[in-house]
């Protein structure tokens, strides 16, 4: 069994951190101030609107120390990452997640967060939270039924997700553990110490900025490594902003998808609302869910 | 009896090597497999394997390789198109099948890279090459084949240029476009390679002894946790790559080091790396090619080289993947060659 972090009660401590890209400290203020409206504390990370010239946030260890100091901190009851980008990968083997352990608290964010969710339910596993992060409260996001997800799935209601059906659908009902996240970052951590095992489970996956191309090969990789042969279930996300070669791949991302599981029988559903886009809903990575690919909905329910 | 050495001395005589049967699980003392060389008349074939190529682009190329010697076989998937595709996937898998299975085919040459090997290696049945090996040639997205016959198998095959990059004009061709496919022919001829490479500053000197494995870095990435994946342990590996972002590239280097690959190695070779450039100047990512990897590998002590001339770009040698090779990389050269048939190892 996952095991499952506390959940929130008002008063409790929210950590900002960005360990991967950086973040103007402006960006994450309505975030802030939601957080504070919804009763929580907030502690805001030196990561979040630091110094830093280039791509990241801060250095290596700055991003390391900050993410440990929050993962050791008893008074710090859940950590958000403020953004992803790229930088998690290289301070995932600096991490020390003995405490963390010992007292598990939920982890936010998804894109390249997913490195950490893999990890810490690879090794761990302790479920995670693959969620929006600190910029997509901006421009009214924090009234939307996304963020909204997130608050439920902080203050530990049971989510029960609705969505349309797809045509490229594959009707059926599947139950297990869910798992997944960003699809570059599955297929990236395949042989390290944070991969995932799939079987039994629901995978679910997202992109964005790939030329389709690469979907197919990463898609190749999971199937290849065995990833996709006996899950329970695939929920397909939003592929967002695909772009293409100057000789055209020929397909869609959710036809390349819909080629590459066309031998198995698992459910299939597609444009679930988890992406790069506004529709983004909170997942609980690790935790049980039941998933209902019917004729006239898709359900997935805690 | 010493395998090793039963293989040089048949090589010595010029035999085609057997075939060992299983499949190699853990090849760091891997039985090595070195196809018959080629001599005049032999026949190359020639496929698509990934990308869609036209029969006028492959001209340059047969017309090169007949002039030296050899008889071309057109395979079918040449100037057959499915999309970004060189025919199907069945089409593609048939016409590269047929290749492997028929013996009067003494080598393969891949017409270019592109995508698409990965699609197809499944498919492929092997055990023909097995017992009657023969050269493959590519590289870039043929990396996925050079992986699969190295970890399956432990036949060598050639990493270079393909059809694509011959000269229109030999007479107007630049030196090292001469030199890099002239070194196709030499590698097929069973000529012993030695290359050599500026010294970078960077470069970490000494000298190391194994097998030569590698490719392009992200098609060895997509590999990962398949049966194509390399085992790199004792051996010199060899990347290159092509149009990633400078973050993709350091992600790409930890993903060696986070799946093991560069743990025990004999030797780091870093070909060239075109690097995309970044959005905007705040994606700078704050770090050279060198930095990326020589913080990766700072706690080994296997000598590492970078500026190698293979990759995307004129300078690309052909490279025998799957053949012993010493690596010595000092202050002022840096060399690589072949040692599979040296007769101090016959001793």
């Amino acid at each position: 069994m996952t095991i499952i972090p506390p959940y929130l009660q008002k008063g409790d401590t929210i950590g900002i951190t960005c360990p991967a890209g950086f973040m103007a400290a402006e960006k994450a203020q309505t975030c802030i101030d939601t957080l504070h409206e919804w009763g929580y504390n907030v502690m805001v990370g030196k990561t979040l609107g630091s110094s830093s010239a280039n791509y990241f946030s801060g250095t290596d260890e700055e991003r390391a120390d900050e993410m440990q100091a929050m993962l050791d901190d008893d008074s710090i009851n859940a950590i958000l990452c403020g953004r992803g980008g790229y930088g998690l990968g290289r301070i995932i083997d600096q991490l020390d997640f003995d405490l963390f352990k010992k007292k598990p608290k939920w982890i936010i964010g998804f894109s390249d967060i997913t490195v950490l969710h893999e990890h810490i339910y690879a090794n761990y596993k302790i479920a995670a939270l693959h969620a929006p992060m600190a910029a997509a409260f901006n421009d009214g996001g924090a009234e939307n039924e996304f963020i909204q997800s997130l608050k439920n799935a902080l203050e530990g209601k049971k989510a029960k997700y609705e969505c349309a059906v797809h045509e490229y659908n594959r009707r059926g009902e599947a139950v297990g553990e869910l798992v997944g996240g960003n699809l570059t970052l599955v297929s990236h951590l395949i042989g390290t110490s944070s991969d995932i095992k799939t079987k039994g489970r629901i995978l679910f996956l997202e992109d964005t900025g790939e030329l389709l191309y690469k979907i197919d090969r990463m898609l190749y990789q999971l199937k290849r490594s065995g990833k996709l042969q006996k899950l329970a279930g695939l929920i397909i996300g939003g592929f967002s902003d695909m772009s293409d070669t100057e000789r055209p791949f020929g397909k869609t991302a959710y036809e390349i998808v819909q080629d590459i599981v066309k031998e198995y029988d698992y459910p299939v559903c597609y444009n679930f609302p988890v992406s790069h886009s506004k529709e983004n809903y909170a997942l609980k990575v690790g935790v049980g869910y039941k998933l209902k690919v019917g004729k006239n909905r898709v359900v997935l329910e805690e | 009896m010493n395998r090793k050495h039963f293989f040089s001395s048949l090589l010595a005589a010029g035999a085609a090597i057997p075939a060992l049967g299983a499949a190699l699980t853990d090849d760091t003392e891997n039985a090595l497999i070195i196809p018959r060389y080629l001599k005049a008349g032999d026949v190359i074939g020639i496929t698509s394997c990934a990308g869609y190529i036209t029969i006028q682009d492959i001209q340059p190329a047969m017309q090169q390789m007949e002039a030296w010697g050899f008889k071309i076989r057109v395979g079918n998937t040449i100037g057959k198109r499915d999309f970004t595709f060189g025919g199907t996937d069945d089409e593609r898998a048939a016409d590269f099948q047929q290749m492997l299975d028929d013996d009067d085919v003494k080598a393969i040459m891949c017409a270019r890279g592109g995508y698409g090997a990965v699609r197809i290696i499944d498919k492929l049945n092997f055990s023909r090459l097995q017992s009657h090996p023969k050269w493959i040639i590519g590289f870039s997205d043929i990396t996925v084949i050079h992986s699969h016959l190295n970890r399956n198998y432990g036949i060598a095959s050639v990493h270079s240029k393909m059809c694509n990059s011959f000269p229109d004009d030999w007479s107007k061709a630049e030196p090292a476009q001469i030199e890099t496919i002239l070194s196709i022919k030499l590698a097929l001829q069973g000529e012993k390679m030695k290359y050599n490479a500026v010294p970078n500053q960077q470069n970490k000197p000494g000298v190391g002894e194994g097998v030569l494995v590698g490719g392009n870095l992200k098609t060895l990435e997509s590999l990962a946790g398949s049966k194509s994946d390399i085992i790199t342990k004792g051996k010199i590996l060899f990347v290159e790559d092509t149009g990633e972002y400078m973050y993709s590239i350091d992600r790409m280097f930890w993903g060696l080091k986070r799946t093991g690959k560069l743990a025990n190695l004999k030797g780091l070779v870093v070909g060239g790396f075109k690097v995309k450039p970044d959005d905007s100047p705040d994606d700078a990512f704050g770090r050279t090619l060198q930095d990326i990897v020589l913080e990766k590998i700072k706690e080994y002590n296997y000598p590492v080289c970078f500026d190698f001339p293979v990759g995307h770009q004129k300078n690309n040698y052909a490279l025998k993947c799957g053949v012993r090779h010493r690596l010595e990389v000092k202050e002022d050269e840096v060399s690589l060659k072949e040692i599979y048939n040296d007769d101090k190892k016959l001793k």
